[in-house]
């Protein structure tokens, strides 16, 4: 948890997954620069202790060879001496290692360039007092391990020189893989992050699909019950969410259909009754005829909003059906027009729409283009036309009003329920609580088209509410 | 025309009853009344009526099984009343022997002009002859009979003015809109499935096999036809 925490407060607007894969990737980098410290620092004093013992080894063995073939100093003339050149030079040493011979005063080496004066003063000091010594020094670049043991017998001493450049590469290209290897670790610590995180966030993923499914309207939408300890009180909680969320829509909806269900059996009998006090009309007093027409256009009024709450329930219900069949789009919105209340509108068909046909439910689209002429009527000073177009594979239906127009702003939330738009309030006289434009939404979605308002097509004041209906192919 | 013409009302809401039956009074019919399916049956026996109106809620029997009763005994015109247009009830009770349905509110004025067009005759002017065959099928529009293979087949009222209405030009297809407008007198808004599902109650009656039908086809997107 520190180091996501850590990650998060250096890198605040990156998202989880990134900072989990950061956090894996850093934590992958020190791991791998700690073991290869280190392994470096183990390997590389393994192989000096290797080389040292086997070059003091070595050099004891050598100098006792060699002291047993040189004059002792303290016997006489007579025994014979080995040249200390020839010496050096039968010595057995492996390549890199060079012999340095001393007797007495004089310096002996096999190599020329690596005699007395390369070894450090420190050491030949402490050897020819008697001491055998090691030290490692630089030579030109390059560490050189000195091995020296004192020869007492013939007052001299014995030097190997051992060049340690060979160990200094191999720890060289160990330590160039070891960063290989670390670059390595922390993708592949990244690596792991990323796919962890994914695995991790996948149920949520899943929850979010799901949230996003609910809010485009599948309410029935459920997440995979989880058997993971740790994720299955998400899911659950998630679904009972779900759960309550539909039962409270569908609650919401039957109490809509219920309410208006009930208010069928009154409005019949206001309905029927109203009709008998019509047919009194001649023979009442002034007043009550005036009270009575009254009550007729509210009644009116009053079955319109039950129509159009019970549609609108039945489309939350999920159970609106349409009654679809093959019918001609001209003749049609023709019949529409003629059972609207607007009856003198003029209709202008284009002439490659005889015979287009559109798959509808003809009653609920002759609906949608009354409910259209009645707010043209209601809202903008009546319309003035009413026009149909084919425009590719579909079929526009537009209906043209004297009005306002109405505002850039108003013109997705007009279809909106309960919603007239800001200026439509503003007008004296108006009725209708706006659910007609989005009865006019619903109906035209479910139809497979589209409904919207824009500018009138000449350019002068009014709206233009345009319907596009996917045509069939004839 | 309508003078005497006897509507026997079934509705189990008394407020609904009781300004249905004043309205239609109003309009010149005489109405009785029965508050349920029981009753409706009972009073049906007694004396039948020249039209029967049936909301579909009832309690105890039913609007659909009052329909299918008294279409047993008789093929006076039913009108039900379905509380919505848009389910199985419109269909079911199209099935159940009804000859129209109104969705409430309806406006009594409405129910009216629908009783008088179930109530017009056969238009009988139209057909060339008075004895009209297609194979096995005779129709005798005068005297209201249809036989097949020489049987007399019951027809109601509707689906003989149906089968008439088809066989004044045989051969040709009638759309549903204009079968629509020629039986009961609707215009361009009509239901369709008025016409489907009283073909559909014709054909078990005239066709000698109901799921092949030879002489009322359905000519695909455009309507029906009658032929031999």
């Amino acid at each position: 948890m520190r180091w996501p925490r850590l990650v998060s407060r250096l890198f605040p607007r990156l998202g989880l997954r990134a900072r989990i894969t950061i956090a894996f990737a850093v934590g992958a980098l020190f791991m791998a620069i700690v073991l290869a410290v280190a392994t470096l620092g183990l390997t590389r004093q393994n192989l000096l202790d290797q080389r040292e013992s086997s070059a003091r080894a070595r050099t004891y063995q050598n100098a006792a060879s060699a002291a047993l073939q040189l004059p002792d100093s303290s016997a006489g003339e007579d025994t014979p001496a080995a040249d200390p050149t020839e010496l050096l030079e039968s010595i057995q040493t492996p390549t890199g290692s060079n012999p340095v011979l001393v007797v007495g005063d004089r310096w002996y080496a096999r190599s020329p360039e690596f005699g007395e004066e390369v070894l450090p003063a420190s050491l030949r000091t402490t050897v020819r007092s008697g001491q055998p010594a090691l030290m490692r020094f630089d030579h030109e670049g390059e560490t050189q391990l000195a091995v020296g043991v004192p020869l007492p017998s013939i007052d001299g001493a014995y030097f190997e020189i051992v060049s340690l450049g060979e160990l200094e590469q191999t720890l060289e290209s160990i330590s160039i893989s070891l960063l290989a290897a670390a670059l390595l670790s922390t993708l592949a610590g990244a690596g792991i992050g990323w796919w962890a995180s994914r695995r991790v966030l996948r149920p949520l993923r899943g929850i979010g699909d799901a949230a996003h499914a609910i809010a485009t309207g599948h309410l029935e939408t459920r997440v995979e019950a989880s058997t993971d300890a740790d994720l299955a009180p998400l899911a659950d909680s998630f679904n009972e969410m779900a759960i309550a969320l539909e039962e409270r829509i569908q609650r919401d909806a039957r109490f809509a259909s219920n309410v208006s269900h009930e208010l069928r059996s009154p409005l019949m009998t206001l309905a029927a009754s109203i009709e008998v006090l019509e047919n009194q009309r001649e023979d009442m007093p002034i007043r009550a005829r005036a009270a009575l027409d009254l009550m007729v256009a509210d009644i009116e009024r009053f079955q319109q909003l039950v129509e159009d709450l019970l549609e609108i329930s039945r489309f939350d219900a999920g159970v609106m059906y349409l009654d679809l069949e093959e019918v001609r789009v001209d003749e049609l919105v023709l019949q529409a027009v003629q059972m609207s209340t607007d009856v003198d509108v003029p209709v202008d068909i284009d002439s490659d729409l005889a015979g287009v046909v559109v798959k509808a439910d003809k009653r609920r689209l002759s609906r949608v283009i009354a409910n259209l002429l009645d707010n043209a009527a209601k809202y903008g000073d009546g319309a003035t036309r009413v026009e149909l177009r084919k425009r590719g594979d579909a079929v526009l239906i537009a209906v043209e009003d004297d009005g306002p127009g109405v505002p850039v702003d108003d013109r997705e939330a007009i279809f909106h329920r309960f919603n007239r738009g800001s200026s439509a309030g503003h007008r004296r006289g108006i009725d209708g609580v706006g659910l007609g434009l989005s009865l006019v939404a619903e109906h035209i979605r479910l139809h497979g088209g589209e409904v919207w308002v824009e500018d009138r097509a000449d350019g002068q004041d009014g709206a233009r509410f345009v319907i596009e209906l996917p045509a069939e192919a004839s | 025309m309508t003078v005497g013409t006897r509507i026997l009302s079934v509705e189990d809401d008394e407020r609904i009853r009781t300004a249905v039956k004043l309205a239609l009074e109003d309009e010149g019919w005489s109405v009785e009344e029965a508050d349920t399916g029981e009753e409706a049956l009972n009073a049906f026996q007694r004396q039948p009526s020249d039209v029967v109106l049936i909301d579909i809620m009832l309690p105890g029997i039913d609007g659909f099984d009052v329909c299918r009763a008294i279409r047993r005994v008789s093929d006076v015109p039913i009108v039900m009343v379905t509380a919505r247009a848009d389910t199985h009830d419109v269909v079911a009770g199209l099935e159940a022997g009804a000859d129209d349905y109104l969705t409430k509110p309806f406006a009594p004025k409405e129910l009216s002009a629908r009783i008088r067009a179930l109530l017009r005759r056969a238009r009988t002017s139209d057909a060339v002859s008075a004895h009209l065959r297609f194979g096995d099928l005779e129709i005798i529009p005068d005297e209201g009979v249809v036989r097949r293979g020489g049987e007399e087949i019951h027809l109601t009222k509707t689906e003989f003015r149906l089968l008439v209405e088809l066989a004044s030009t045989p051969g040709r297809v009638f759309s549903r809109e204009t079968l629509l407008e020629r039986v009961w007198g609707y215009g361009y808004f009509g239901d369709g499935r008025l016409v489907d599902v009283h073909v559909r109650r014709l054909r078990t009656k005239v066709e000698a096999d109901a799921a092949n039908p030879r002489h009322v086809v359905t000519v695909r997107g455009l309507g029906y036809k009658l032929q031999a």
